[in-house]
């Protein structure tokens, strides 16, 4: 069982890694990650009924992505991150929690500043509980949302 | 120095050939015009056999004319193509995209179809209809449809059309033997754009783009051969690019792939660009199709598919995933790049932007910066089209011949 204090430690990680990617502070949110962490989209198309990958990282690949995102052209509109953390289930034994969080991702253009919803989907973390405090160890972004526009460069 | 309003809307000084009026892209009754001379006598990928691999597995396709078509594997293996409209009211037979079914039912009056288009059981048929009107009457609609050219499922709306291999020719010789062993989809995803469909297989039919994406930059535009590609056009409007040596590990990030692909080349990179908006994309460990689907003039929809070897195991269909999303995947480096460039022309040239001419004049011996490739497919467009893309409203012509027309 959770304690209210843990819930709170493990909610605020996936909350300050939202905020983090909001405003592209990239090394905030990898400091945010263990050392192992791995970070996964995926989707599943109904359409050809398999589970699809469309990104994965380890730490190092998504600080590359990260170094490389400016010699890209790229949507420069922000996106907002909703998430809501729904389920903590912690494993002793591991030091680990799984979190499960709602995502709602917006994105604003920047001529008008009109906000359209660009995808849903679900957060699940993996968080690492140790002495060092708590990282995020893995995260599978698993998006219902599959038709995005003109894609984005960011990873939600 | 910048020119004025008499200058901007004057024709560009290249030959007629190497220009088209921008208005092909934005006007509706050019894109009603297409739909009937372009589309509809064209044959169009709608999935791949590996979509539907079983008896009476369907996938449903919507057809650029407008049409919404079912794709199904019968009893006997065939695949056939049908409306996917019921011949009784009018009604949508089948509603999710892909599925198995042994019966087609529509679900207004539970009149039912077989994959052969058969319509098997009317409800109440005696009591309503007496002897007045039968099963027999009342069969789907079959569209002509071909498995063909790497195991892609075509179809073609015309019922006196020309055979699938008559209708590529020699076109995808440069991929057929790279396409010999049986393949798979591992990714779907679709792109909704407010740009014209053109657009988009213009920017497979040049790589003058190539600075748009820093990737190919790097890896390519860099590295030695890369000018050597060249561009052969062929009949019925369609184009292959030819290869080179990608150098993957020269892009931060990413490293030489080496899953590969059968009889393939390290690095190798070949395309065909078929007629009149799909693109067979083999970059070295994975096969990209792109299917345009416009919805209007300046709205299109276009279909994604990635592909790998049937027989892949775990770790190769992994490395393959992870090279297509590198740069094809809805994240990837590149699509999103190529997608904004589209966008940003459909922002630029949608009805009433004054935007006129679209210049297609580099000419460097076919090779990769050559714009033979759009040159190419507009030959073909203005002839099925019967209006010149340079001149699509005949004002070049003296005011007594356009009266005529």
């Amino acid at each position: 069982m959770v304690n209210s204090e843990q819930r709170q430690a493990i909610e605020d990680v996936v909350y300050r890694s939202c905020l983090a990617l909001d405003t592209r502070d990239w090394k905030g949110f990898l400091d945010l990650c263990d050392e192992s962490f791995r970070y996964t989209i995926t989707a599943y198309s109904p359409e050809i009924r398999k589970d699809m990958t469309w990104l994965e990282q380890d730490k190092n690949g998504m600080d590359t992505l990260f170094t490389n995102l400016p010699r890209h052209n790229s949507d420069h509109s922000p996106i907002t991150r909703h998430a809501t953390v729904y389920t903590v289930e912690v494993d002793e034994a591991k030091n680990e929690a799984t979190v499960v969080s709602a995502l709602q991702v917006f994105r604003t253009q920047l001529d008008g500043g009109a906000t359209e919803l660009f995808a849903v989907g679900r957060l699940h973390d993996t968080v690492r509980l140790d002495h060092s405090g708590v990282k995020l160890a893995k995260r599978v972004v698993r998006l219902d949302t599959r038709l995005l526009g003109y894609g984005y460069h960011v990873p939600f | 120095m910048s020119r004025n309003g008499v200058q901007w809307s004057s024709k560009p000084r290249f030959p007629q050939t190497h220009y088209v009026d921008s208005r092909i892209y934005t006007d509706r009754a050019v894109f009603e015009d297409e739909k009937e001379k372009i589309f509809r006598p064209s044959w169009i990928v709608a999935c791949h056999e590996s979509e539907i691999p079983g008896a009476f597995d369907y996938r449903l396709f919507n057809h650029p004319s407008g049409v919404p078509l079912i794709i199904v594997r019968g009893d006997d293996a065939r695949v056939r193509a049908f409306y996917n409209i019921c011949p009784h009211r009018g009604n949508t037979i089948l509603y999710d995209p892909s599925g198995n079914a042994r019966r087609m039912t529509c679900i207004f009056h539970q009149w039912s179809f077989d994959t052969r288009g058969n319509c098997v059981d009317i409800s109440r048929s005696e009591q309503g209809y007496q002897d007045r009107f039968r099963k027999e009457d009342a069969s789907l609609r079959e569209v002509r449809c071909e498995v063909g050219c790497g195991g892609f499922a075509w179809v073609n709306l015309t019922d006196d059309c020309v055979p699938l291999r008559e209708f590529i020719g020699s076109a995808m010789d440069i991929l057929e033997p790279y396409m010999q062993e049986p393949m798979e989809v591992f990714h779907f995803h679709k792109a909704h754009v407010r740009t014209n469909f053109k657009l988009w297989h213009d920017t497979n039919s040049e790589f003058y783009h190539d600075f748009l994406h820093y990737f190919n930059r790097i890896t390519g535009m860099l590295q030695p051969g890369y000018f050597d590609r060249k561009y052969t056009g062929f009949p019925n409007g369609h184009a292959t690019v030819g290869s080179m040596q990608i150098q993957y590990d020269k892009y931060e990030g990413s490293k030489e792939r080496a899953v590969g692909w059968p009889g393939l080349a390290p690095g190798g990179w070949f395309m065909v660009d078929v007629f009149p908006g799909m693109t067979f994309n083999l970059r070295t460990s994975v096969l990209r199709i792109d299917t345009a689907i416009p919805l209007g003039p300046n709205e299109v929809i276009i279909e994604f598919r990635g592909l790998g070897l049937k027989r892949d195991t775990p770790e190769e269909r992994r490395q393959r995933v992870f090279d297509h999303n590198m740069i094809w995947g809805p994240f990837g480096r590149n699509l999103h790049e190529d997608l904004l460039g589209v966008h940003g022309q459909g922002r630029a040239m949608r009805e009433g932007t004054d935007s006129r001419w679209v210049i297609q004049g580099r000419e460097e011996g076919s090779t990769i910066h050559d714009e033979i490739g759009m040159r190419h497919y507009y030959a073909e467009w203005s002839r099925r089209m019967g209006r010149p893309a340079y001149d699509p409203y005949g004002e070049g012509k003296p005011e007594s011949v356009r009266a005529a027309a």
